[in-house]
C-alpha cells in the first residue's frame, strides 16, 4: 500500500455502472521527507481512489494500487486501479 | 519482491475488515546501491520486522489472499527478513 492525504472528494455524472454510488477520493501521495517532517503536505502525483471508509480531506489514507485494489469487489468484477484500505491514526518514523 | 528498510509503524483503526488485527509497516524500497525511495510504502508484517531492518517484500498479493482472504486489498507482503547481502560493492544492507 502507498501512503497519501485525502484533498477531496469527487462526484462523477455521468459514470460507468460501476463507479455509480461509489465514493471517490482525491489522494495526494506523501513523501518520505513530509512524512518525517509531518507538514500535512503530500509532495506526489495525485490519484483518485475509491473510498469506502469514509475518509475525511486532510486525512491519511492507506491505499493499494494494481490487481488487489479490485479484490474487495470480488467477484463482481469493478474497474479499480485504486482502493483505500486503511485511514491513518497515527504514525511513528525514525527521524 | 524488493527489498525494504522498516522506519516506523501504523496505526489504523478503521481499515477494510479482512485487515483486522494486521500489522502495519512504513517501509522505502532499496535500490542496488543501497540508496533509498523518496516515497514510503506501508507494508504487512507477519514476522515482526524491527525498525531499521532490512526485508524482502513481496507484490504478488497471493501470499495476503492465502492469509486474510479473497477479498482483501492488501498486497504488499514482508516475507523476509534479511540477514545478510552479499554484495561486494557494499550497496545494499
Amino acid at each position: 500500500m502507498r501512503l497519501g492525504i485525502v484533498r477531496g472528494h469527487l462526484t462523477l455524472t455521468p459514470a460507468v455502472e460501476s463507479y455509480r454510488g461509489r465514493t471517490l477520493v482525491v489522494v495526494e501521495p506523501v513523501t518520505m521527507e513530509n512524512l518525517r517532517a509531518k507538514n500535512g503536505k503530500g509532495g506526489g502525483k495525485a490519484l483518485i481512489a475509491i473510498d469506502e471508509l469514509g475518509a475525511a480531506e486532510g486525512q491519511m489514507v492507506a491505499f493499494t494500487e494494481g490487481r488487489e485494489a479490485s479484490n474487495p469487489f470480488w467477484p463482481t468484477p469493478v474497474p479499480v486501479d485504486a482502493y483505500c484500505s486503511l485511514i491513518v491514526d497515527s504514525i511513528d518514523v525514525r527521524q | 519482491m524488493f527489498l525494504a528498510r522498516i522506519e516506523g509503524t501504523v496505526v489504523a483503526t478503521v481499515k477494510h475488515p479482512t485487515l483486522d488485527g494486521c500489522r502495519f509497516l512504513v517501509a522505502q524500497r532499496l535500490e542496488a546501491d543501497g540508496s533509498a525511495a523518496a516515497e514510503p510504502i506501508a507494508v504487512v508484517d507477519w514476522l515482526g520486522a524491527a525498525r531499521g531492518a532490512t526485508v524482502m517484500v513481496s507484490t504478488d498479493g497471493d501470499i495476503a489472499r492465502e492469509k486474510l482472504g479473497n477479498n482483501t486489498p492488501a498486497r504488499m507482503v514482508v516475507v523476509g527478513i534479511v540477514d545478510s547481502a552479499q554484495s561486494p560493492a557494499g550497496g545494499i544492507a
